[in-house]
């Protein structure tokens, strides 16, 4: 298991290297001066010169890729352009707000799309399945977008059973300032018991999470769906029938379980996309996450930033990756043999 | 536990301390809000303000030059302030002045008894220190202090200001950006550091709340109880900015009564605004018109007749009315509310001008094709409609215009190119001025210039050069003067060079809340609400 450890992380980091260099000669390839994005659009030649001796932009490209990959080694993601602050600060400001709403979604997503699989498993080529099969289809093909505007007109602006936008509430922080402690506001207005918050937070989240959670749900209803099919006309299923277990009772108490293995593997890396996925419907429900960063960050060709947020975003798969790896390891020994 | 379970905690485990070591601790809110569970009084109104973009870059007040001017006129005050109304600098901190015959000394006399928010008083010593250590730090807009030659504080409030060659300081003090009069003491260390971790020491109605970058509502103001204008009557106490880029989203805040003001809507969703009954709306011409630059230096259009074709070519009319009110007609380069001003000079399009004149050239139809090169803002759905439109037009004259939207950086960077071959021959830009004169679009975008910044059109020529440089005298000591030497310049520059057309200006088009009182734009402050100036309303 040591040996399988150490090769996959062997790997993860051979990864994440490679993004570090692609994004460094990327970044430099993009025509266009990053002192403009740092001293402003009308800088005259002195201030330009001066932010790019600050950058260190005037020097060779293997010069800059050795101290961008010297200073990221240290901690120090670089300066962004556009915010003028540590990119790593930002990230680190931007990043909770996405795993809230990431994960709200993902809980959206399994809660929803577990049952979802199994009734389908249930009544195989029947109406109910049929009728999942297309809500699951309709929910991974339709574009975050259109469905994020879509939920905010129909149930914000127009039904009113939900803000528009935002977080939470900003008039809480006159009447209710919470006491960040996370970063991730629904768990820190829950452990430092500020109900105002959590309760406005939690509205907040409804529309933005059930967006992200179209994707994942879908898919994991599914997955789980193909699973607990391909399970149940297992041996043991067949001897569960046998003893007269009801067909509910084979998929949910015996099938189920193992059925999960891949659905879990799934999970991890749905996680992951759905960071991603999420940037745009953090633009439309205004969510102070790494979608607005990274939208702002484009808009100003702000480099290290958009370099910031890539490495963020690889990291994160890699991670997800090699979750699923470590976890098909323990789960099924010769996995690690291969 | 199973293995699962175990990944699982282990998961939540990661995840916590991951994120705690983002947080850290802190209080999100107003340093000195009440504490949880307390309401706020009633009679605290707040203006909630919609801007498109991150709010603050830099709190300094030397050195901001960007999108914070927003919160920053509301919280620190120049001199002087200008009046588009009147093409006047009318007083702020300043009470009256005078300037000597020369223009090149200028007397203020201070409105006495203002403080800064630092509870030091502000009087002409603490000016003097400020725009003095504005013009050390240099940076942003410093440059427009660039006259100055000394500054003296006679006594507490008259302030002394002599200058290297005349100008129209009074303009000069009321800019937007780098005339911000504030406390040079505020801190005892690193000043600009201290401002920007969130501090100010400026003198205005308003002080900074709270600033959390990167959150929704990034920053809230609070009214400053000492101001000198003081708080008898209806006033906003508090103004929140909620960072809101998607349009769609900002409407539907405005719509439900979330917000007061939003400082930007496309076409259709301002329509819908004009018609919403507890909307209001807008439409004030700015001061920021769209350049096309010729390039007068290489490439066809070195041929002064193909540019007055395509200036010829150019939809004018069309081009507004495609826009939706979002632009109106221009009338040479400098826009209305401005000196130097030249009504009657709307061009038209004029499509068989524009074919004899390239016939006259050897092209047009029938005649050699001619190959354009155009650049423009990538993403300004303005700009596109100009493009499709000159795309069009000249199609039908053997001209093909091959457009090129670019993010400004690359296209600054492309037109600045030492390589002339790699320079555009169309460069479409907007010009704004950093004050409320308009001899920025002279000497930036026409004066001659090496190496290349801004004059973008390439254009060299002495004889135009020497006047440019006559107008800050001009301006300073003879307005009459002033009037006819922009109108010549603009009569040269657009007419007989063709360095340039000026397809439309932009209008400001905003959207706010019925119960806003008293709202008026004032293009020399671009973007900008003086909030103390309100009155909220039921």
């Amino acid at each position: 298991m040591l040996r399988y450890l150490t090769r996959r992380l062997g790997q993860a980091i051979l990864v994440v290297a490679g993004v570090v260099i692609l994004t460094f000669v990327i970044m430099r390839l993009v025509p266009g001066d990053p002192a403009v994005a740092y001293a402003g659009p009308r800088a005259s030649p002195a201030e330009l010169a001066a932010a790019r001796a600050r950058f260190g932009l005037d020097d060779s490209l293997p010069v800059q890729l050795w101290n961008y990959v010297r200073d990221l080694l240290g901690g120090d993601w670089g300066t962004s352009l556009h915010t003028r602050r540590p990119v790593r600060d930002d990230l680190f400001q931007a990043f909770p707000a996405s795993l809230e709403l990431v994960g709200a979604a993902l809980v959206v997503a399994i809660v929803v799309g577990i049952p979802l699989g199994v009734a389908a498993a249930r009544y195989k080529g029947k109406f109910p399945d049929l009728s999942i099969r297309v809500s699951s289809m309709l929910a991974v093909s339709v574009p975050v977008f259109w469905l994020a505007l879509a939920l905010q007109t129909l149930f914000a602006s127009g039904l009113g059973w939900f803000p528009v936008a935002g977080e939470y509430d900003a008039n809480l922080d006159q009447t209710s300032p919470l006491h960040v402690y996370t970063n991730i506001t629904a768990v820190d207005a829950l452990f430092t018991g500020n109900w105002p918050i959590l309760g406005s937070t939690l509205a907040h989240l409804v529309l933005p999470a059930l967006v992200i959670a179209a994707y994942p749900a879908g898919v994991i209803a599914q997955m789980t769906r193909a699973a607990l099919i391909e399970e149940s006309s297992r041996d043991h299923a067949r001897l569960e029938r046998a003893l007269g277990f009801g067909e509910t009772s084979v998929l949910t108490r015996f099938a189920l379980r193992p059925a999960l293995n891949p659905v879990l593997s799934l999970i991890a890396l749905v996680f992951a996309y759905s960071i991603v996925n999420g940037f745009l419907v953090e633009a439309v429900f205004n969510w102070p996450g790494l979608g607005r960063y990274a939208a702002d960050s484009i808009r100003s060709l702000d480099t290290p930033a958009i370099a910031g947020v890539t490495l963020l975003v690889a990291i994160l798969y890699v991670v997800a990756n090699l979750a699923v790896d470590l976890v098909q390891g323990v789960i099924d020994p010769r996995v690690r043999s291969r | 536990m199973r293995w699962h379970k175990r990944l699982l905690a282990a998961g939540a485990v990661a995840v916590v301390a991951l994120t705690s070591a983002c947080g850290g601790g802190k209080v999100r809110g107003a340093e000195d809000s009440p504490q949880a569970g307390t309401s706020q009084s009633a009679a605290d109104a707040t203006f909630t303000y919609v801007p498109n973009l991150d709010v603050v870059t830099d709190w300094d007040p030397a050195s901001s030059y960007s999108n914070e001017i927003i919160a920053m006129e509301n919280v620190y005050e120049s001199l002087t302030r200008y009046n588009p109304q009147t093409k006047k600098a009318e007083p702020r901190l300043a009470t009256s002045w005078t300037s000597s015959p020369d223009g090149k000394e200028w007397t203020f006399t201070l409105r006495p008894g203002v403080q800064f928010h630092t509870g030091k008083p502000l009087d002409a010593a603490a000016a003097k220190a400020s725009i003095e250590r504005t013009i050390k730090v240099g940076q942003g807009a410093a440059y427009i202090w660039g006259a100055v030659d000394t500054i003296e504080a006679k006594d507490a409030t008259t302030l002394v200001i002599k200058l290297k060659y005349p100008t129209a300081l009074d303009l000069v003090a009321s800019a937007g950006y780098a005339s911000y009069i504030y406390d040079t003491t505020a801190a005892t260390g690193d000043l600009g550091k201290w401002f920007n971790e969130g501090h100010d020491a400026g003198s205005g109605p308003y002080t900074i709340d709270s600033w959390q970058k990167g959150q929704e509502t990034e920053l809230t103001l609070k009214k400053f109880d000492g101001y000198w204008g003081g708080w008898s009557g209806q006033h906003y106490s508090k103004i929140a900015f909620r960072v809101t880029p998607e349009l769609t989203t900002a409407w539907q805040l405005l719509q439900r009564g979330e917000v007061s003001f939003v400082q930007r809507l496309n076409s259709q969703l301002f329509q819908q605004a004009s018609g919403t009954a507890n909307v209001q709306t807008s439409q004030t011409p700015s001061f920021q018109n769209l350049l096309a630059l010729f390039n007068t230096e290489s490439g066809p259009l070195k041929d002064v007749r193909l540019r007055q074709a395509i200036q010829k070519s150019i939809d004018y009319d069309g081009l507004v009315a495609a826009l939706k009110g979002a632009g109106v007609q221009a009338s040479g380069l400098v826009p209305d509310g401005l000196l130097g001003f030249t009504p009657g000079q709307a061009p038209k399009q004029d499509l068989p001008g524009a074919e004899a004149l390239l016939k006259e050239a050897g092209y047009g139809p029938g005649g050699k094709p001619l190959d354009l090169t155009l650049t423009y803002a990538q993403g300004d759905s303005d700009q596109e409609v100009l493009v499709t439109l000159l795309t069009s037009a000249l199609d039908k004259l053997n001209v093909k215009l091959t457009a090129k939207p670019l993010q400004w950086t690359t296209q600054w960077d492309q037109g600045k190119s030492k390589d002339t071959a790699k320079r555009q021959d169309i460069f479409v830009m907007y010009w704004y001025p950093d004050y409320a004169d308009a001899y920025s679009w002279f000497v930036n975008v026409f004066r001659s210039a090496d190496p290349i910044s801004f004059n973008l059109s390439y254009m060299k020529n002495d004889a135009i050069d020497k006047e440019i440089d006559s107008l800050p005298e001009l301006t300073a000591i003879d307005k009459p003067g002033a009037e006819k030497a922009y109108a010549d310049l603009q009569s040269k520059i657009i007419g007989e060079q063709a360095a340039v057309a000026v397809p439309y200006v932009q209008n400001y088009q905003r959207a706010f809340a019925k119960s806003v009182q008293g709202y008026a734009d004032n293009p020399a402050y671009p973007n900008v609400v003086f909030v103390y100036d309100l009155k909220p309303g039921a």
